[in-house]
């Protein structure tokens, strides 16, 4: 991987993060587009679409209503996608296991996304102010620049979630790499559907529906048996 | 000063306010939250009635807290705009744009959150992901046009529809009944979520080279884990504690 993919996976990294919250939101945030944007960049789309696929379920029902904040599951999917697509070759992996890998160690490191998405909600805090200030003493122009520089927070707070879990997650991925494949490789598939299960049962758990356990079970034993029988 | 003609607004300020809402969220703070953004949301509407200078006393109750679910803020600013070029021309209404946005904007995010992050997104990403799980590129495409059709309409239409019904916005928002279309997505999401996770476990089998029945072992699994999910536990352990278990499996047999 060169430098120019680096730079177009952290533009990547800062568009998708604006879309979270402060940009348009057409969900190109999610990790099921996040993840193949970032591949696409980096010459590998379907690593970035097997790292959405396990992603996107986590923390779908964690909803980014007023002051809450949930894990930076974008970042994520950026940053993990930046591993297997680009650092992995270096430790001597590729495929599922390298993709399983990278996306293990970028989930705990998602954490910092919602550290640094507080630091920019905090430093718009002032933003707001100088933007009421400017706009009681007349000047428009300067509150529609203090409300477009939130813009420039919300970007960096992006893109530093992204730097940390992609240099952290390097440095846990050469050290821990060569303890850790082995046993990945044996689980391979298993563990990848069971990351995917396990995002739907987080889903399934966080969606207050009535009847929702019925109707689920229906669904599952029906689609197994057509899935069985055929 | 008192006009004798209700201003109205052009066609080109409603492409520039629609374009603004897009942008609603830029400055969010934890103060006062999309305030900011709804103003300068509503900046080429407000020109509009008043001109340049915005008076004082119109600057000072746009600029203050507000929070709403973001594809129903055009829909509040329509309203809101609407009514301010009521105001201009000496009308009267039984409510005022500052206590309509105070008294719209919480049913609005809850309406909002319920129906679009709760019900649209859901579904879209299911469906995207069963595209997904056969490995095709499709599914982030078929994802967002699934998600973006409703989502860019509904902004579009919810500013023309403030803008043009006024007070009455709120009875036609109400006859759509979107806590129950919202209801009715969460139950396709649910449906789609038992179809996923009977396909992987299928997968599962077929690639074990297991008989089909012991995909029926996933199921008591999956409800174990959204009852946890349920009950507070976060996603994170129960990642770590599905991966830990799975390696520990593989490095034991």
């Amino acid at each position: 991987m060169v430098a120019v993919d680096y730079l177009l996976a952290g533009m990547i990294s800062v568009l998708t993060g604006l879309d979270r919250v402060a940009l348009v939101q057409i969900m190109i945030s999610r990790p099921l587009v996040a993840g193949p944007l970032t591949g696409w960049a980096l010459g590998n789309p379907l690593v970035g679409l097997e790292i959405g696929m396990l992603l996107e379920l986590l923390w779908l029902g964690r909803l980014p209503v007023g002051a809450a904040i949930p894990p930076d599951d974008t970042q994520v999917a950026v940053g993990a996608t930046v591993l297997a697509a680009g650092t992995g070759h270096f430790v001597g992996l590729d495929g599922m296991p390298l993709v399983l890998l990278s996306v293990l160690i970028a989930i705990p490191l998602g954490k910092f996304g919602q550290v640094f998405d507080k630091l920019a909600r905090q430093v718009n805090d002032r933003l707001a102010v100088s933007g009421y200030n400017a706009l009681m003493s007349g000047h428009t122009a300067k509150m529609e620049r203090c409300h477009l520089l939130g813009l420039v927070s919300f970007g960096l707070a992006s893109l530093a979630t992204a730097l940390v879990i992609v240099l952290v997650g390097t440095f846990v991925l050469f050290t821990f790499a060569p303890v850790l494949i082995g046993a990945i490789q044996e689980a391979g598939l298993s563990l990848q559907y069971s990351l995917i299960l396990v995002g739907a049962a987080v889903l399934l758990g966080t969606t207050n529906v009535n009847r929702g356990i019925s109707l689920f079970c229906t669904a599952f034993i029906g689609t197994l048996l057509v899935l069985w029988l055929r | 000063m008192k006009i004798m003609h209700r201003p109205k607004l052009n066609w080109l300020t409603f492409l520039r306010m629609y374009l603004r809402s897009f942008l609603l969220q830029s400055s969010w703070n934890f103060e006062k939250l999309q305030n900011l953004g709804f103003y300068f949301m509503i900046l080429p509407g407000l020109r509009d009635i008043y001109g340049e200078e915005v008076p004082e006393d119109v600057r000072e109750r746009h600029i203050d807290y507000f929070n709403t679910h973001p594809y129903f803020a055009t829909l509040v600013a329509g309203t809101t705009l609407r009514l301010e070029a009521g105001s201009r021309v000496g009308e009267e209404p039984s409510v005022d744009a500052e206590t309509y946005k105070s008294m719209v904007m919480a049913p609005f995010a809850a309406m909002g959150d319920a129906l679009f992050w709760g019900g649209v997104r859901p579904l879209a990403a299911l469906i995207g992901l069963l595209i997904a799980s056969q490995g095709s590129l499709w599914a982030p495409v078929v994802f967002l046009l699934i998600f973006n059709l409703p989502h860019l309409f509904f902004r579009g239409s919810g500013l023309m529809l403030g803008y043009v019904q006024e007070l009455h916005a709120i009875e036609t928002v109400q006859k759509c009944r979107f806590p129950d279309l919202a209801i009715r997505l969460k139950e396709s999401t649910t449906i789609l979520i038992g179809v996923l996770c009977a396909y992987l476990s299928f997968k599962g089998c077929e690639h074990q080279e297991l008989p089909a029945v012991w995909g029926f072992v996933i199921l008591p699994i999956v409800l174990l884990f959204a009852w946890l999910a349920h009950k507070g536990v976060s996603s994170l352990f129960l990642v770590v504690l599905t991966t830990s278990s799975l390696l520990l499996l593989a490095l034991l047999f």
